[in-house]
């Protein structure tokens, strides 16, 4: 056998006799990294599983046709009635009246055959035909929204132009996939009844969607391809059950990709964990190691050896991890099921496992083979000396080059199978400058310690110039505490300034720049009256655009998506505007707008940042399907754009020529004193029942609530990186007892009493940790910095009470662990201590 | 006659031990005087640094009493004793003890800043200076040899001035020639500030230039002689 395999299976065997002692720190940190990442990648599964299984549920029907404001021509009707069994769903947002009080509302309006598949809970309990029945006819509302509204069951509210009757209160919709995430609050009503409401109206912003039950056995792709040869060209789109719900999944994808990013930061803060524990077992082995040199053993049997040992470790560490991870969304599964809005089929997912078993051992081999490297240095002549440590300088070229490969394939890892590759390498590139930054943060402490503690200021100030020269000393404490602590406050540092500014922009500024309102569905013949507002005293200003929705269908006569790729302006159908002269404030920066009157071939102007995306030129032409008819323009000019102020943007622009044809409503924004608001939306609403008034405020409201559980669901896992640093750090305080022990019993001979060493101890933890706090800050600020101005395009301002959150955290944690293990120190008698070291 | 400085009266040591109570001094009664320097010898085990541990506090007596300067040691608690021995006590040990995390001089002024010196950093430089390391105040105890560790121990347990200086094999560890420079200096230094030295030794040639030599047998004193002067 090989002498390595024999080394190792003695190592390992003197390793489990003493319950793996000292590697209990290893353990810990790599089974709980490995275990966030997989749990996370559970998770994730479960809920793509739970909404495949329930696609056909959440989507309403095997297949969906939906079209953008008009309702199928009789032709579609029959072309998709050949497919299969049809249900009809109209959805659009309007204003529920209840008197003067008004609510917006997102009206579906259905069908006899709604739901195809699954059922929908009414309270009271009764059937839709139940519900619907009567004269006036029945609604069901969202208990959220007749709660607002003070409605009960039997009472009146008024769609429009027509008064309905609540009959019920809704419990649960099957498709409701986008589980709570729309601006108003859903009202059921049957699409008949929706004649007399003088809400679908000409160019009225609505969307009908047409579910088919498909014969069991279809092929969707033949069934889609049949539709496309029947209905070619008509500005439509399917979707079918196998990605029931699109938006939910790439949330949840994006999501966990971004957890998992921060489990991969919680790997790192252990990877330090995992690099102490090695280096002091390696210490630790600095005896066997020379006396098995002077035996004749190669520098590499010995790595291989201890290779192989630290290599069971981490395979130990991985399974402990995955069993863990694996069972814990198993044992949350009732309260994961409840909190979410969506289906989650949770169960064991091997594919996320194996996600997390990767990166564990990729990171477990990267921390450890730095030390085992160091420790193949030490010389046989060690055992002649007091060792203090692993041979200084760097390893061999070798083994750093392994270093370096090892992080490339975790890095590469990371970035494929996170789908966020950008993100991915910020947050390495970010991580590793946090590591660098805190190394030479852990120097310069010591360097400063040491300086300090030379002062004559410090001199006769016992407890803290032994902190002083404990934290400047050669352990290497100050080093371990100082990285894996403060990795871990770094990361939710990061977290707390992002989240602090980005809800800052949200709810602080964006209300000042934003309009108060945005209406939509004015009628062409109502929009003077609106723009006559502006006279108001307390308006500040009304904008107004003509609106059309359009899908981009073609770009230079080929299939947009093939040509550009895929683009969020690509996606579904854009609000299109036309205008004879460029609007107030806009600046082309390419190209020229049209001439005023101009009347030749159509023109377009385009968003300047999105064309750049989509690799538009100008020159190029552009098909865009309004209302199932295709118009086409040539781009003659780009200009800039300004999505962030929730004012009028649109990425498309066209000669009014080109348009005014089409039947289309306005779209309006009312910039208006906060007091004028109501008094505003009761004189609309009273004269244009028509009319939807969207409350900015209770828009930027909806989103901060959306953001608010986005930024816990990370701020948890960001805390999971904390744990992991806090055992790091146990670890530390529990590594460095016996030397504490042997110092006190020093410190009692010549004469320091027990508070004097507590304090001592103490001021240690609390220096290390505030400093740890302080460069987390730091990075963290950094960190929260680049992504408000580069990522988010907003302005940065520092989040003072999540630093001093972060300070008082660190300092807390390291005192806690510090003195959870000072009590053995103190306790010890000097003499037995003392005497079993000579 | 000199003044008595130690006393132990009947000193009982047992200690518990994996197969049950371990008795290692059983009834040690004896006097130190003043000035003198004692060396305690004996076979390995017979519980000769244990003795020297209970004399300084280090190790609490089971039974019988032990007094220092007329305190009775095993009536303090281990804050007391810490105080007792700042003022009046230094212990230098086989292995040197020094802290790792603090420079030589660090070393040397801690006992000293404890006693609230204000000078402790000036007084800690010139033991340093007379024990021959002025050149390597700065350095950790890693970065010394064994002999000059074992001086830097020294020139701590020496600082405060102590009344009582306890050695425990202080050459132990180091080789001839160094080993002789450092009884050198330790009897030196006991000479120079006439302090009371108790040293536990195997060395005869140590033993013999101590004032009185105690045997310690099974924990028992087995002879008390004074030396031929």
């Amino acid at each position: 056998m090989n002498p390595a395999l024999n080394i190792a299976r003695r190592e390992l065997r003197n390793g489990f006799r003493h319950g793996l002692r000292g590697f209990r720190v290893f353990l810990a940190c790599l089974a709980l990294g490995i275990a966030a990442i997989a749990a996370v990648g559970s998770v994730r599964e479960a809920i793509t599983e739970g909404l495949a299984r329930e696609g056909a549920t959440l989507l309403g029907g095997d297949a969906s046709v939906e079209f953008t404001y008009r309702f199928a021509t009789e032709a579609e009707r029959a072309a998709l009635a050949d497919l299969g069994e049809v249900s009809e769903i109209v959805d659009f947002r309007s204003m529920v009246r209840v008197g003067e009080d008004r609510a917006l509302t997102e009206i579906k309006a259905v069908d006899d055959a709604y739901p195809i598949y699954g059922d929908l809970r009414l309270d009271p309990p009764q059937t839709l035909a139940q519900a619907t029945a009567g004269d006036p006819p029945g609604a069901a509302m969202d208990p959220v929204l007749a709660d607002r509204l003070g409605l009960d069951i039997g009472e009146t509210f008024t769609l429009g132009e027509k008064t309905f009757r609540l009959t019920a209160r809704i419990v649960a919709e099957p498709d409701n996939a986008a589980g709570g995430f729309e601006l108003g609050p859903r009202t059921l009503i049957l699409t008949e009844d929706l004649e007399g409401t003088g809400l679908i109206q000409p160019g009225t912003l609505y969307e009908t969607e047409y579910r088919l039950r498909l014969p069991e056995g279809t092929d969707l792709d033949a069934a889609e391809e049949n539709l496309a040869a029947v209905m070619p060209d008509e500005g439509y789109r399917w979707r079918d059950r196998r990605n029931g719900a699109p938006g939910i999944q790439a949330f949840v994808e994006r999501l966990s990709a971004f957890l998992v990013l921060v489990g991969l930061a919680g790997l790192a803060v252990g990877g330090i964990g995992v690099a102490s524990a090695v280096r002091a077992h390696m210490v630790e082995k600095t005896a066997t190691i020379a006396t098995l040199k002077t035996l004749g053993a190669e520098a590499r049997t010995l790595f291989l050896a201890f290779a192989l040992q630290i290599g069971a470790v981490t395979a130990l560490a991985v399974v402990l991890g995955l069993a863990l991870g694996g069972a814990l969304p198993l044992v949350f599964a009732p309260l994961i099921k409840d909190r979410l809005p969506i289906p989650a089929a949770i169960s064991v997912y091997p594919l996320a496992l194996v996600e997390a078993a990767l990166y564990g051992t990729l990171a477990a081999a990267l921390f450890t083979l730095w030390p085992l490297a160091k420790a193949q240095d030490i010389r046989a002549a060690a055992l002649f000396r007091e060792a203090g440590g692993l041979p200084g300088g760097l390893p061999r070229r070798g083994y750093l080059l392994a270093t370096g490969l090892l992080l490339l394939t975790l890095v590469a890892a990371a970035a494929l199978l996170s789908g966020i590759p950008t993100l991915t390498l910020y947050t390495a590139g970010g991580l590793l400058a946090a590591f660098l930054a805190l190394l030479g943060t852990a120097w310069a402490v010591r360097r400063t310690a040491r300086w300090l503690g030379r002062l004559p200021m410090f001199q006769g100030r016992s407890s803290l110039r032994m902190a002083l020269g404990a934290v400047g000393g050669p352990s290497g404490e100050a080093g371990a505490v100082v990285l894996s602590l403060g990795l871990g406050l770094t990361v939710l540092a990061a977290v707390g300034q992002i989240d602090a500014n980005l809800r800052a922009a949200i709810q602080r500024d964006l209300p000042e720049v934003a309009p108060a309102y945005f209406m939509v569905d004015i009628q062409p013949d109502q929009i003077d009256t609106i723009r006559a507002l502006e006279d108001d005293p307390q308006v500040e200003r009304i904008e107004a655009a003509p609106m059309l929705r359009g899908i981009i269908t073609e770009i230079n006569g080929q299939d947009a998506e093939t040509v550009a790729g895929e683009h969020w302006v690509l996606r579904g159908d854009r609000g299109v505007t036309y205008a004879p002269t460029p609007p107030p404030d806009t600046t082309i920066t390419a190209g020229e707008w049209w001439p005023e009157g101009y009347d030749g071939p159509n023109q377009v102007s385009f968003a300047a940042e999105e064309a750049a995306e989509l690799g538009l030129e100008l020159g190029d032409s552009l098909t865009v399907n309004v209302l199932g008819r295709d118009i086409e323009g040539e781009i003659t000019s780009f200009r800039e754009v300004d999505f962030s102020n929730a004012g009028i943007g649109f990425v498309l622009s066209m000669n009014p020529a080109a348009l005014q044809g089409a039947p289309h409503t306005w779209i309006a924004t009312i910039y208006a004193a906060p007091e004028a608001e109501a008094r505003i939306l009761r004189d609309i609403a009273g004269q244009f029942p028509n009319i939807t008034a969207i409350r900015v405020r209770d828009a930027i409201d909806r989103v901060s609530e959306i953001l608010a559980g986005v930024a816990a669901a990370i701020t948890y896992g960001a805390s999971a990186t904390l744990v992991t640093g806090a055992v790091v750090l146990i670890g530390a305080a529990a590594a460095g007892t016996r030397a504490r022990t042997y110092e006190a019993s020093i410190l009692k001979t010549v004469g320091a009493s027990r508070t004097t060493i507590l304090t001592s101890f103490a001021l240690r933890w609390a220096i290390l940790g505030l400093v740890a706090g302080l460069v987390a800050t730091v990075a963290g600020a950094t960190a929260g910095w680049g992504v408000s101005v580069y990522i988010m395009e907003t302005s940065y301002r520092f989040a003072p009470l999540s630093a001093l959150t972060i300070i008082a955290g660190g300092v807390s944690l390291t005192l806690l662990a510090g003195l959870a293990f000072a009590w053995g120190p103190l306790a010890a008698r000097p003499a037995r201590i003392l005497r079993a070291q000579d | 006659m000199a003044e008595t400085i130690l006393t132990l009266a009947d000193t009982e040591l047992t200690l518990a031990g994996n197969a049950g109570p371990v008795e290692i001094l059983k009834g040690v009664t004896l006097d130190v005087a003043r000035g003198e320097t004692v060396g305690l010898v004996g076979p390995s085990g017979s519980g000769k640094s244990s003795l020297l541990m209970v004399m300084g506090g280090l190790e609490r007596a089971t039974g019988g009493t032990v007094h220092a300067l007329g305190h009775d040691l095993t009536a303090m608690n281990e804050d007391a004793l810490a105080r007792f021995r700042r003022s009046h006590m230094g212990v230098v040990f086989q292995s040197f003890h020094l802290i790792p995390t603090m420079t030589a001089l660090e070393n040397v002024a801690t006992p000293l800043e404890l006693a609230r010196h204000g000078d402790a950093f000036e007084r800690a430089a010139a033991e340093l200076e007379a024990v021959g390391l002025g050149h390597r105040m700065h350095h950790y105890p890693s970065e010394l040899s064994g002999g000059e560790q074992q001086r830097v121990a020294l020139a701590r347990a020496a600082a405060p001035r102590p009344e009582i200086l306890l050695a425990d094999e202080p050459t132990g560890n180091l080789d001839g020639p160094t080993g002789h420079a450092i009884m050198d200096l330790l009897f030196g230094l006991n000479a120079r500030h006439g302090s009371t030295l108790i040293l536990v030794t195997h060395a005869p040639d140590l033993a013999a230039r101590c004032g009185r030599t105690i045997r310690l047998e099974d924990g028992r004193l087995a002879r008390n002689a004074e030396a031929a002067e």
